[in-house]
């Protein structure tokens, strides 16, 4: 039997500067977490979220910057031809933080 | 004379046991016990309460690549070496896959065992039982689980099983041939007790710890009274094996009934941080059981981290495009996260309760994956080099027991094979090997393992 995530992780995330801090994952699936970077409303990159709480993202060409903490969501194990899961996939589980460099 | 509700039934004159069961007066008292006591059970539970450790096994089903995992080779060609890449721990000169951080973190307080290897069939079945029993597959002599053996030699040391899998036993995984979690020769007794629930399901109940729907406690209790009445007319024409059923049937109405053996399941009397920690998943939620179900008297409890290996995400990394499709984004996005998480959320856990000194943690799989990535970039099955490790209890942390060769396609050095695992985990839980039998096929005492344990995980 597959398994089944149910509910919905959350995290708070606090900005000082450039630097996002993430609290504790409430119902945390235990799958990937990763940081997902913006810039000018585009995704310019993405990153696991590893232990350390605090993240900040190297590149200061000036724009708006918007940080999101992502998790992904597993649905089921089906994929594309390159072995990329086609319906399990990231989501949001904060609320994004924003700032101008 | 029988009691059914308040009419008294007598019986056929010179009737026994056996006629009424015929008329199918068995039925009116049939109830639903726990699936691993039967109404043939005629085992006899050891009451010892002796006191060794415990054990707490969790089963990789499926099996991970032990190139991709704890065995890595960042210096090997790339279609040998894979994609991920090695990271540090607290052990200098230990390196573990990067997708392991916190486990990186704990590795002075795991012993890896990197050289396993045997040399009979790659099914999944035959890396169940080599890893669940110690023993290579024989139809005519099928050989019992660990956690039977124990129920089997010290008993309970509560009303709960002393063996227990969780959540479901393993299913469909190739083969119809048993997976090694069975009682075998040490009869239905000794079967662990299987949960067959999803423990991190909003609506998870122990199926069969729920009174049947339609039935109230009281007549339940009625039933149990049935039953006995049934089987005082049994004694005047058998004699032994109706007594020794009856600590079986004991433990099975105790489980249904009593508060503190149903509560050993109930998830809810755990705080919400901790359940986040352990991960709100099958495994995770099973992790976390497992330590509950150890500080209430189970002795052996086997984690099957999956019960299939068709059509889910799990470490069977064949990337075959069908229903053996599970690629190295399985690893990266499902399967390696939530190992770390669970693993080291109950190796703490244990750790903060004062439990990881009497309790043996192993980490058992079937088989290590091909060193040489497929043509369609995953690996099969091979079990000519793999990794397994355990901690907990006696286990020096912090060591590696053997190694594998540039590639790892066979082990260089202190090769290990299956046996020898399972005879270090009863070493662990204190089990001396030399004095302690166990009633064979026939009843001849047999050595619980045909193996010396793995000194260097000791001293």
């Amino acid at each position: 039997m597959d398994q089944k995530l149910e509910g919905t992780p959350k995290a708070t995330l606090q900005l000082d500067g450039r630097a996002v801090t993430r609290s504790e994952i409430s119902n945390d699936w235990g799958t990937r977490l990763q940081w997902q970077i913006k810039r000018d409303g585009k995704e310019i990159a993405t990153t696991t979220a590893g232990l350390e709480l605090t993240y900040e993202h190297p590149d200061t060409a000036p724009g708006k910057y918007e940080v999101v903490l992502q998790q992904f969501h597993y649905v089921n194990y089906n994929k594309d031809k390159e072995g990329k899961f086609t319906e399990s996939k990231y989501i949001n589980i904060s609320d994004p933080v924003s700032y101008t460099v | 004379m029988l009691h059914i509700g308040n009419q008294y039934l007598p019986l056929c004159s010179g009737g026994t046991r056996r006629s009424f069961l015929q008329i199918g007066a068995a039925a009116m008292a049939g109830l639903t016990l726990p699936n691993w006591l039967s109404l043939e059970a005629a085992g006899y539970v050891d009451e010892k309460k002796a006191k060794i450790r415990n054990c707490i096994t969790l089963f990789l089903v499926g099996s991970p690549g032990h190139l991709d995992t704890w065995d890595m080779k960042p210096d090997a060609p790339e279609d040998i070496r894979g994609k991920f890449k090695p990271i540090s721990t607290s052990v200098p000169g230990v390196q573990i896959c990067e997708h392991f951080p916190r486990m990186a973190r704990v590795m002075d307080r795991v012993a890896l065992i990197r050289s396993l290897h045997y040399s009979t069939g790659a099914s999944h079945e035959n890396g169940q039982r080599w890893m669940m029993t110690g023993h290579d597959f024989d139809a005519a002599n099928k050989q019992p689980h660990m956690g039977s053996v124990i129920a089997r030699v010290y008993g309970s040391r509560s009303d709960l099983p002393a063996s227990i899998i969780l959540p479901r036993g393993i299913g469909n995984t190739g083969a119809t041939t048993p997976h090694g979690q069975e009682g075998a020769y040490l009869g239905s007794a000794y079967q662990p007790f299987i949960l067959g629930s999803d423990p991190s399901a909003p609506d998870f109940k122990v199926a069969d710890l729920v009174t049947p729907a339609g039935q109230t406690e009281l007549r339940v209790e009625g039933r149990r009274n049935l039953l006995h009445e049934i089987d005082e007319v049994q004694r005047q024409v058998e004699t032994s094996s109706t007594q020794e059923r009856d600590t079986a049937y004991a433990r099975a109405f105790n489980m249904l009934t009593r508060p503190e053996t149903k509560k050993a399941f109930d998830l809810s009397d755990e705080s919400p941080k901790l359940r986040d920690r352990y991960g709100r998943n099958t495994f995770g939620q099973s992790c976390l059981m497992a330590r509950r179900l150890i500080e209430r008297g189970t002795r052996f409890v086997t984690v099957n981290q999956f019960d299939t290996v068709f059509g889910i995400s799990c470490w069977d990394m064949h990337s075959d495009g069908g229903g053996l499709n599970n690629t190295y984004a399985d690893y990266e996005h499902v399967l390696c996260p939530q190992f770390d998480l669970a693993f080291t959320a109950l190796l703490e856990d244990l750790q903060q309760r004062g439990l990881l000194e009497d309790t043996v943690i192993a980490v058992l799989s079937e088989f290590g994956r091909t060193p040489k990535l497929n043509a369609r970039g995953g690996r099969d099955h091979y079990p000519s080099a793999f990794t397994n490790f355990l901690a907990g209890g006696p286990i020096r942390g912090g060591r590696v027991i053997g190694s594998t060769d540039k590639i790892g396609a066979a082990p260089h050095d202190r090769p290990v094979e299956p046996p020898q695992v399972i005879a270090s985990m009863y070493q662990a839980m204190g089990i001396d090997l030399e004095t302690t039998m166990l009633p064979g096929p026939g009843g001849r005492p047999v050595r619980l393992i045909d193996a010396e344990p793995i000194q260097e995980l000791f001293s």
